[in-house]
């Protein structure tokens, strides 16, 4: 997958130099909707200051596109707990320009969105919805979960801990670093246009899912994020999706993230591995020690 | 060269993660594996290099760090947290703290030859294939016989009364279940990828390699360290466990919130960052017995320029008699961390359960027919 990187980073720039065409000015991000046209404040080295606990508060966990509420898959047992909120669509356009072989894959996906294969061959992949098998939920899902991050800008990078599951990633401001390999995370490697960060990421694997739909790439999935400060309290997110295998041409979500302004907010450790053991290994007997 | 030796060995890790976490399994040599770096893969050079950054790095005990853009002593960088030296003083070294430099580097070699019994540059099959071992980082010499400081014997201090009857408790439970073991009864966390080898404590001493809880002081043992304003962050490459330190002076959060990693509170002692852990799920084995009121005490120094002092202690009165101090110097490593998706390939997990729950039955049927 090494291989990737260099081309996809010359993609990358020349959808960027598109992007730079259409920022009316340099170090002010456009106004959008509700907001007029902001500075970010600076940190020590003279960037835009995104540190801070951010949140996305939209339902695309559930479906990237548009929905309606729904029950949960079991709700005989989950009732109003398990079903799921109804919302708008974070796709540009709404639709997803799946190839139609991949289309069919997404419905399946659906079907079995529940299966949980806990086995020791690399059929483990072959199953159900990750997020529900405590699996990392990859670039860009990790950034509209309904947990919050927390973001940390140093001159050289800027980390990103994630509450779900306490995924990491680091995203290389200076040096850049090539991938050593595919990951769930993947590989970021970032520069600043104007008050936008815009981050190259490639090297993920093709074991998670876009929501819990049954959205689904492959690992050829490149993103180029952007994230525009536009007001003190909001981002602005915009990602663009490029995956020949899957899809038949690039396409675009975009959403706000809010800062988390409680006083003392703090991200609270959710560590699911625990909390998904008894169903994955339990149907295996190597949960709990039968009883004599 | 140090760059290359840890690229690889963190590249081994993504790509094969999990059966780090369990050296009991044997496993096939992943296809490929690039042929090492001579001069990590041989004991004598990497001895003789590893005195000689000990020497070079030795002089520097006052430095003085450089500081952030915002004012705070900077204390940033990726550190390894591997050693050779043992968490308590073996008793052939009673009454001596410290090992004069000859004894340090005599002592270091010694470990470091017992931890090569295997030569890296022969085609062999064992758990380290996945793995670097200590000797082939940028481990060094250690002047102190043990982590242990305080108390001054070097030795854990006695447990309590109420600790003795907990772990004799524990033990009678796990002989009233048969069988014994279950992913939910299994000791290890890391084991269950829950946490990594360097949760709380960073490193708990040990002869990397020599058994399977000290080898977790030697692999995946990077720690990275970054600061922006008002927190300092520690990455863990094992588990990439992240500790998130606020340094504002907020109060914990309610005791009744417990994390597996604790909740962290940071302040600044001259040029030391001091980090207070609290609010611990009972860690157990993987801390050393401590209870979930264990509170833990870091201090990172700047000791030179490569060089980061580690000191940390445990106070939990419900396990040991007194509250007790460890210190290392932890070298500077090159970056980067790389992803350490321990559960998302957990296979590891299953093969060491069944394998145990098949003893388990084997042993039952034995004594059985012994009757």
């Amino acid at each position: 997958m090494d291989i990737r990187v260099r081309p996809v980073m010359i993609g990358a720039a020349a959808v960027a130099a598109l992007w730079l065409a259409v920022i009316p000015t340099e170090g002010q991000a456009p106004s959008t909707g509700l907001f007029p046209s902001y500075t970010s404040p600076r940190t020590p080295d003279g960037k835009p200051n995104l540190n801070g606990i951010w949140q996305a508060f939209t339902t695309a966990n559930w479906d990237i596109q548009a929905h309606g509420a729904q029950p949960g898959p079991h709700p005989e047992l989950m009732g109003a707990w398990g079903a799921g909120p109804g919302g708008q669509s974070i796709v540009e356009g709404g639709e997803i320009p799946y190839r139609p072989e991949a289309l069919a894959k997404k419905k399946e996906n659906f079907e079995k969105r529940m299966a949980v294969k806990a086995t020791n061959d690399p059929h483990r992949y072959d199953s159900g919805e990750p997020e529900l098998q405590c699996y990392r939920p990859g670039v860009p899902r990790a950034n509209y979960m309904p947990f919050p991050f927390q973001i940390f800008q140093t001159p050289g990078e800027i980390l990103m801990v994630y509450e779900y599951k306490g995924a990491v990633r680091t995203i290389y401001m200076d040096p850049h670093r090539e991938a050593p390999t595919d990951s769930w995370m993947g590989w970021s490697n970032g520069h600043w246009e104007g008050d936008t960060l815009v981050v190259d990421v490639t090297a993920l694997n093709d074991h998670t899912w876009f929501d819990r739909a049954g959205n689904f790439h492959s690992d050829e999935l490149h993103v180029v994020e952007r994230y525009t400060p536009i007001s003190p309290y909001h981002m602005k997110y915009e990602a663009t999706i490029e995956d020949p295998k899957v899809f038949t041409r690039p396409w675009k979500m975009s959403f706000p993230l809010y800062r988390r302004v409680e006083e003392n907010a703090q991200l609270v450790e959710f560590n699911c591995v625990p909390f998904v053991e008894e169903l994955m290994y339990g149907p295996l007997g190597l949960y709990k020690p039968p009883s004599k | 060269m140090h760059n290359r030796v840890l690229a690889l060995f963190a590249v081994v890790t993504v790509t094969t993660m999990i059966v780090l976490c369990t050296p009991f399994l044997v496993a096939q040599a992943p296809s490929g594996t690039k042929s090492f770096d001579t001069t990590a893969t041989d004991p004598e050079k990497s001895i003789k290099a590893a005195a000689d950054r000990a020497k070079a790095e030795s002089g520097a005990v006052n430095w003085t760090p450089p500081r952030t853009a915002w004012g705070d002593p900077d204390v940033q960088g990726y550190w390894l947290t591997a050693t050779y030296t043992p968490l308590q003083r073996p008793a052939a070294l009673a009454g001596k703290p410290f090992y004069t430099e000859e004894e340090a580097i005599a002592a270091f070699k010694k470990a470091v030859e017992s931890d090569a019994e295997v030569d890296p540059r022969t085609v062999h099959y064992d758990w380290k294939e996945y793995g670097m071992d200590g000797w082939q980082s940028p481990v060094r010499p250690n002047r102190r016989t043990s982590l242990i400081v305080d108390p001054e014997d070097g030795k854990l201090p006695a447990l309590t009364p109420e600790a003795q009857k907990r772990q004799a408790d524990a033990r009678a439970a796990a002989r009233a279940r048969n069988p014994q073991v279950g992913v939910q009864t299994l000791g290890s966390l890391y084991t269950r990828c829950i946490t990594g080898n360097n949760a709380g404590p960073m490193t708990r001493g040990g002869a990397p390699g020599s058994d399977s809880a000290a080898g977790a002081a030697g692999v995946t043992a990077e720690a990275q360290l970054i600061q922006s304003p008002g927190y300092a962050v520690l990455i863990m490459q094992s588990n990439s466990d992240a500790r998130i330190i606020p340094l504002d002076g907020r109060p914990h959060l309610a005791s009744n919130v417990r994390n597996w990693l604790g909740d962290s509170r940071g302040h600044w002692e001259g040029n030391t960052l001091v980090v207070e852990t609290t609010n611990f799920i009972a860690p157990g084995t993987n801390f050393l017995g401590a209870t979930q009121n264990l509170k833990l005490i870091e201090r990172f120094t700047r000791a030179g320029p490569n060089t980061l002092r580690y000191e940390f202690s445990f106070d939990d009165p419900s396990t040991w008699a007194r509250p007790w101090s460890a210190e290392t110097l932890l070298p500077r490593v090159e970056p980067p961390l790389y992803e350490f998706a321990c559960h998302e390939q957990n296979y590891g997990l299953m093969n060491v359960v069944k394998g145990a729950q098949i003893r388990e039955t084997e042993e039952a049927a034995k004594k059985g027919s012994a009757k």
